[in-house]
């Protein structure tokens, strides 16, 4: 019996021994992420095995319930990712296409990693080991012609437009580069997810697109200016009028291709023959293609036309007349051969650094620096699972951002009509960080639709489960935050509190509660902590923002001030100045301390019950406080099923800060920012 | 003789370190699990970044390596038990670990990876911000000691520790080293939530062995020369000079592991502003003060 990812080789000797160690000592990288995990009450502290933040350094990979839809491509790269031998642990049940079958389904208890270790110390080598194929590992070559990046073939040919040899080029079977969380590269296979690819996605051609005409990897589906230069972008088709463009800003980029061509201009305008754009020196008396490049020959005279005593090696790009229709391109002046200015001391063909980078907008720090795209998630250690962070980096500041979830969006009707209990457990199971509350906001817009409501006892029992749920969700943020800034005692103590309140009742809390205060006094006043996240993350009064987000800016709103069982429970809206990182962490210390209070005063804890409504029509709305922000629910109910549902989440709300918040910050500061809004991704219904 | 008592002593302090740092890391302590870990890398794919720069990444972890051991060979671990006895060793130290910063860019550069080289450049920031703090701090002790030999700087407190003789100092030099080892609080160039284990994140296998081997041996390293310039070195009552040496420098060695546990990763900004206007000012401060007290109590 063998595992999956056994790595090739016999069996013998001092392999054994070396499985038998890696049996003992097993590294484990976690999907979707820990945070999830300890959502679901997964406890993998006490498991006995060593949770890392990169699939490289991890020999099991443990896959939690099913992989979402979205994230299926990501984890087969972060399978591949893994050096071998490597296992799967699946925890749950449920299909994690595209890996290969878990090489162990079981709960994380005792026996569980018992059969794992057994399973790897018998199985880690085998003599053919078969290779892991999903088809987001596959790497397509495609064709493409370095002057025109829009065309793009499957096989290799002449470019339709200037009819030069395509040259191919390596790109992920979807047309995407960087997904994944951690796009390395690796040895024996192809790998889509390339680093020197990630920043560059492949499909420039993408229909209906805007991309710079400069810089063709920038690709954005609005219009909009360039992040590098700064132009407007251009439709994909449009660029294609002018793709000398294109030309232009490769060979800035590469000046040694070309700089051996500088001069020749001379030569070709001499006999009034043909001659190649691309390579002045090619001359021939009669029409046809180049031998250097197999572009079509042009005649010598169309050549001298386009740039008089510029046509070196710029000469292909033809048409620059056009360029002086656009306002934006003049910046760019020194890109090409058409620069008029000379500079004293300086041949006429230098291409001048300063001249091509002086109207490039520069990132906070002032230093001018190559720009590389990095992919951070959906699975990145203190990032929330299922987002996809693609930081543009200049240096290590942000020049630009996404935040993208590959969780959120599903449908919240599995079909025309639902029955009220399944309606209710399938929005629980779409909210896995936050699961108690969408019930109870599911089950309170069901009440109000049905007109049904619930009793005294009841609303505090709910009202006590959604608070105990905002403790383990603050816990949990607090323990994904040590776990980001490498504040690993927080990691672990919150973590260990947030699976001790996750399901207690009112007696269990108010065990905890003592512990808990203490981790809350303690995060606030460790070293450094205050320098890590003072004025990190600015939030103005402006920016539209939800939950303790929102009221860590000296105001906001609270779905709860409004709910008189929680007034009667003593609840007031606590508050935090600053509206930086250090306020939001404050407040969600703070909202912690009352949450105890709360169950305390409510001296029990029932989790929402799924209300009888019997073949009721009607419509209904209702708000909650969920521990990230005010979320909504409209269901309209017929005959007792539902029929229509929609539904508005904090998280929607605030995903759209990530933009704000990152932008020309330094790396960590960066992260810590996102890290600071604590982001459902499930939560997006974009 | 003394050099094989050396690279043996060093070897257990290695493995004694990488059980401190399991515990201080993921929070449990083993006493095999060192041994075991390092055995399963054996058997793990070492794999090769596609477009790796071949030289520096297999250079890099070596070279850390070689950089390591080349500081330890100026650490004496009792009188008589050190590999070389330079004239010029408190220089010495600090010009192999210069090779720190090398071999972390080469590591860093070398597989093609965006974590990595953002890590490595992360670490040449850094060097900017230690690597002044590591020299001034080791100026002073050598004023005490009128010479830059550890052996003579170890002579030099008998009378009194240099950690009581120039507290300022020894801070400084411990916070510098820390810097220089990519220690928690300021581990900017491996930070796991940040960059996924940054300048480490492409390494598998035997390389990461070698890799981290080689940061045990920086850590000890740096541990012994805390323990040469201010801790008195091989000094002490009862018992052996030997095991005074393995006592004090393992144990500076587990603080500067754990410390970082307990508070969150410094901003590379603040940490660079902090070291220049508040770490230099405080080490010229030291060096005057030193040279005050030299001139003044002659002890």
């Amino acid at each position: 019996m063998t595992i999956a990812g056994a790595r090739e080789g016999a069996m013998y000797g001092i392999r054994r021994a070396v499985a038998a160690a890696m049996a003992r000592d097993l590294t484990a990288f976690v999907l979707p992420g820990p945070s999830v995990a300890r959502s679901m009450g997964i406890d993998l502290a006490n498991a006995h095995l060593r949770v890392v933040g990169t699939p490289r350094h991890a020999d099991v990979l443990i896959v939690v319930g099913p992989i979402p839809d979205g994230l299926r491509d990501a984890a087969a790269v972060t399978y591949a990712q893994m050096p071998r031998p490597r296992a799967i642990l699946a925890l749950g049940a449920g299909d994690i296409a595209p890996l290969p079958d878990a090489d162990v389904s079981a709960p994380l208890t005792r026996a569980g990693l018992a059969d794992l270790r057994r399973v790897i110390a018998a199985g880690a080598f085998r003599a053919d080991s078969g290779e892991f194929n999903a088809p987001a590992l596959e790497v397509r070559v495609e064709y493409t012609c370095p002057m025109h990046p829009e065309i793009v073939r499957d096989a290799p040919g002449d470019c339709p437009k200037c009819g030069m040899t395509l040259v191919p080029r390596e790109t992920a079977s979807d047309g995407h580069g960087g997904h994944g969380g951690h796009d390395m590269p690796r040895e024996d296979r192809p790998n889509p997810a390339d680093h020197a690819h990630a920043g560059h996605a492949h499909d420039a051609g993408g229909s209906g697109a805007y991309t710079c005409p400069m810089h063709p990897e920038v690709i954005s589906y609005a219009p909009g200016k360039c992040p590098k230069c700064g132009m407007n972008l251009a439709k994909a088709e449009e660029v294609e009028s002018h793709g000398h463009g294109h030309g232009h800003g490769h060979a800035s980029h590469a000046p040694s291709a070309h700089g051996d061509h500088a001069g020749h201009d001379d030569k070709a305008g001499g006999s009034g023959a043909y001659s190649c754009p691309m390579h002045p020196e090619v001359i021939s008396d009669a029409p046809g293609k180049c031998p250097k490049c197999g572009m079509n020959l042009v005649k010598a005279e169309e050549v001298e036309s386009h740039g008089p005593g510029h046509g070196h090696g710029h000469g292909g790009h033809g048409g620059h007349g056009k360029q002086q229709d656009h306002s934006g391109h003049d910046g760019h002046a020194g890109h090409g051969g058409h620069s008029k200015a000379t500079i004293d001391g300086i041949e006429p063909h230098f291409m001048s650094m300063v001249e091509m980078t002086k109207d490039q907008p520069r990132s906070s720090d002032g230093l001018q620096m190559d720009w590389i795209k990095v992919p951070f998630g959906p699975f990145f250690p203190g990032l929330p699972a299922g987002l996809r962070l693609t930081l543009t980096l200049d240096g290590d500041t942000v020049a630009a951002s996404d935040a993208t979830s590959l969780v959120g969006a599903t449908d919240l009707m599995d079909g025309p009509q639902m029955r009220v209990a399944d309606f209710v457990e399938r929005l629980a199971t779409m909210m896995p960080l936050s699961s108690v509350s969408y019930r109870a906001l599911a089950c309170a817009a069901i009440e109000v639709a049905a007109g049904v409501e619930p009793d005294h006892d009841a609303r505090r029992g709910r009202a006590a489960a959604v608070e105990r749920e905002r403790i383990a969700s603050h816990l949990n943020w607090l323990a994904e935050f040590g776990l980001q800034s490498g504040f690993l005692w927080l990691a672990a103590r919150a973590g260990a509190l947030q699976l001790a309140v996750q399901g207690a009742d009112v007696a269990g809390i108010a065990t905890q509660a003592g512990a808990i205060r203490r981790l809350s006094r303690r995060v606030q006043a460790a070293p450094l902590m205050r320098m890590r996240l003072r004025r990190i993350a600015r939030i103005g009064n402006d920016a539209p923002a939800s939950g303790p987000v929102d009221r860590a800016r000296g105001g906001g709103s609270d779905a709860r001030t409004g709910d008189p069982t929680l007034k009667d429970l003593g609840f007031e809206m606590r508050v935090r100045n600053g509206g930086d990182a250090l306020a939001r962490l404050r407040l969600r210390c703070d909202e912690i301390a009352q949450s105890l209070d709360l169950i305390a005063a409510a001296g029990m804890i029932a989790v929402p019950q799924v209300p009888d409504v019997d073949r009721v029509s009607g419509e209904g709305e209702a708000r909650i406080e969920t521990p990230r922000g005010t979320a909504s629910l409209r269901v309209k109910l017929a005959n007792g099923k539902v029929v229509e549902a929609d539904l508005d989440t904090p998280t929607d709300v605030n995903i759209a800060l990530v933009e704000t918040v990152t932008a020309q910050q330094e790396l960590g500061d960066a992260l810590s920012a996102v890290a600071s809004l604590d982001l459902s991704p499930w939560e997006v219904r974009g | 003789m003394s050099i094989l008592v050396v690279l043996l002593s060093l070897a257990a302090g290695a493995y004694a370190l990488a059980v401190i740092e399991r515990w201080a890391v993921h929070g449990h302590l083993s006493l095999t699990g060192p041994a075991w870990a390092a055995l399963a890398l054996m058997g793990r794919e070492s794999l090769l970044a596609r477009k790796s720069d071949r030289l520096f990444f297999e250079l890099g972890p070596v070279l850390l390596l070689v950089a390591g051991l080349m500081a330890v060979a100026v650490i004496p671990l009792a009188p008589g038990l050190i590999i070389t006895d330079l004239a010029t060793g408190a220089l010495f130290l600090n010009a192999a670990l210069a090779y720190v910063l090398v071999a972390l860019i080469m590591a860093g550069w070398g597989p093609n990876g965006a974590y990595a080289m953002i890590a490595g450049w992360r670490f040449l920031g850094q060097f900017i911000a230690y690597a002044m703090l590591i020299v001034m701090p080791i100026t002073a002790v050598a004023m005490r000691a009128e010479s830059l030999s550890t052996v003579e700087i170890v002579a030099s407190q008998a009378q009194l520790w240099n950690v009581l003789y120039q507290p300022m100092g020894f801070v400084l030099f411990v916070v510098a080293a820390m810097g220089l080892a990519w220690l928690p609080p300021l581990d900017l160039p491996d930070a796991t939530g940040e960059l996924a284990g940054g300048v480490e994140a492409e390494y598998t296998g035997v390389r990461l062995a070698v890799l981290r081997l080689a940061r045990m041996v920086i850590i000890l390293a740096l541990a012994g020369a805390t323990v040469t310039f201010y801790l008195g070195g091989w000094l002490g009552p009862w018992l052996p000079a030997w095991a005074w040496s393995a006592i004090k420098i393992l144990a500076v060695a587990a603080a500067m592991l754990s410390v970082g546990r307990y508070m969150p990763r410094i901003r590379e900004a603040r940490y660079l502003a902090l070291s220049w206007k508040l770490g230099i000012s405080l080490a010229l401060a030291n060096i005057f003060v030193v040279g005050v007290i030299a001139l003044v109590v002659p002890i």
